[in-house]
């Protein structure tokens, strides 16, 4: 036996060709392996986060505790993501939301309901007055963005948790953009969830009185000033029917 | 010193010597069928199955076993041509030796062979019978309608020469027996026993179970094919033996040198 030294070399390449579709089927298995599991951990991870906020917001709201802090703590735990968007957008916005978005969410919106809303409202702040809660005092940290999908977030969280303070900062972020049917929408949906936000009344008939609908937001705001007896609704008024809003 | 595997590798050189015969249930079975159909007043047997399946070994073994009862003659190679074949054969059937510038004629000899039907019975055994000619198969084939003379004809199982199919020769032929290769138990028993009649105990147990299916998938059962890996084996095994001891397990047959000898045999490629 001379030629063992080549049979040896030969053996080792043989091993290796061997082994080769082992070695491709466990890298092949791993990898897939690693990109459903980081997919789905980054969902996951996503929706749990999601999950405890609305925890969060949806005991306070039984609770009825002050939401001081609370604004802060949902929009600061989105605040990576927002923030990296307005950052980009600082200079040049990249997503601008359009009319027809809007649209889509007015064609939901029940005008059938309006009155009804405004009685049940005005209800609500009969029982306020005699019950004489303190007002809450909303400390809202809105963060700038043009960002659709960090609306789309906050809607979403809305439809789940019907925090009113997530609708009264869509309110508010809509009718700074000018989109008063959104706006008008969202102060409703506030007004629904909690009908002693006096800055989502004020959005509400801004926002009305933007749509053209002036005399229905004379009639909603007259009734609200008799309720709350607000300076800030009465001075809103004034401005209103002087034309200068 | 000599080295242990010396002996192993030896153990395989192939031979179809009847010492190197090994009782397996399959070949005690094509032995004993074979035996049945001789005593059977058929014409023409047939012996066929791939190379290296056995045939010739056991031509070998029936030969000598039955030397002594019967009239029986073997012819191992065929010879080179027609003229040589007759000679031999009439030496098996005159006892006589052909006087030197003569040669046989044919019909005198078939006519010889039917003087002798009831007063002897010739059994003749022809090793790779795919070598014979169609013309000198159907001169066997008319010595073997005397009744007198018995062919037992051992051929090559091939797929593009297949003797069976020439319609003169199927005819012809009564009875049929197949050797096939060695499934993965007979195999097994086949080397154990190889080993163990020349005393190599330690030997045998270090080729265990696993490596018996490695081999038999290397060799497809074949004894021709095994006894060539075997020996390629127990070489490698020799070498490391005397050069360099640490890379072989007397225990146990590593994997890697069946491997290494199925590379060199080609039985699998890089």
């Amino acid at each position: 036996m001379y030629d063992i030294k080549p049979l040896e070399e030969e053996w080792k390449k043989y091993k290796k060709k061997k082994r080769k579709p082992w070695f491709v089927l466990i890298f092949s298995i791993f990898f897939i392996l690693l990109i459903s599991f980081t997919f789905l951990n980054y969902e996951e991870i996503d929706f749990l986060k999601f999950n405890d906020q609305n925890k969060v917001s949806v005991v306070a709201n039984q609770a009825k505790t002050v939401l001081i802090d609370k604004p802060l703590v949902t929009l600061e735990t989105k605040k990576p993501k927002v923030n990296a968007v307005s950052q980009k957008t600082e200079t040049k916005p990249m997503i601008v939301i359009s009319e027809n978005d809007s649209m889509e969410i007015v064609e939901d919106l029940p005008i059938a309901e309006n009155d009804k809303a405004i009685k049940e409202t005005s209800v609500k702040i009969k029982t306020v007055e005699t019950v004489e809660k303190p007002r809450k005092k909303m400390h809202l940290n809105i963060i700038e963005s043009t960002s659709v999908s960090a609306y789309k977030d906050v809607e979403r969280r809305f439809k789940q948790s019907h925090d009113a303070d997530d609708s009264l900062f869509l309110a508010k972020n809509y009718y700074d953009k000018k989109n008063y049917k959104k706006a008008e929408y969202w102060a409703l949906q506030t007004n629904k969830v909690n009908g002693n936000i006096e800055e989502s009344w004020l959005i509400f008939v801004k926002s009305k009185v933007k749509l053209g609908r002036k005399n229905e937001a004379i009639h909603i705001l007259t009734n609200y000033i008799k309720k709350s007896n607000s300076a800030a609704a009465k001075n809103l008024l004034n401005k209103i029917k002087e034309g200068t809003l | 010193m000599k080295s242990r595997y010396e002996a192993a590798k030896n153990v395989f050189i192939d031979s179809i010597d009847i010492d190197d015969y090994i009782e397996l249930e399959s070949s005690v079975t094509a032995y004993k069928q074979l035996k049945h159909s001789m005593d059977k007043p058929l014409k023409m047997i047939l012996l066929f199955g791939r190379p290296g399946t056995g045939k010739s070994i056991l031509l070998n073994r029936i030969h000598e076993k039955l030397k002594h009862q019967k009239e029986i003659h073997y012819f191992d190679t065929p010879p080179i041509n027609e003229k040589e074949f007759f000679h031999k054969l009439f030496k098996v059937l005159t006892k006589q030796d052909l006087p030197n510038n003569t040669e046989v004629n044919f019909s005198a000899l078939v006519d010889f062979c039917k003087n002798l039907r009831g007063k002897r019975e010739i059994i003749i055994l022809l090793d790779e019978a795919q070598m014979y000619g169609p013309e000198m198969m159907e001169k066997i084939r008319l010595l073997s309608d005397s009744r007198s003379v018995k062919f037992v004809v051992s051929l090559h199982k091939t797929d593009d020469e297949d003797l069976i199919a020439k319609e003169h020769f199927q005819s012809r032929i009564w009875e049929v027996i197949e050797l096939k290769n060695a499934t993965k138990e007979d195999q097994t028993t086949y080397i154990h026993k190889k080993l163990l009649k020349k005393n190599l105990f330690e030997i045998a147990n270090s080729i265990k179970d696993k490596n018996m299916k490695y081999i038999h998938t290397y060799t497809k059962g074949n004894y021709r094919e095994c006894n060539k890996l075997l020996f390629t084996i127990f070489e490698i095994c020799e070498y490391y033996d005397t050069n360099e001891p640490s890379k072989i397990n007397y225990e146990q047959m590593p994997q890697r040198i069946i491997e290494m000898a199925a590379l060199k045999l080609g039985y699998i490629h890089v």
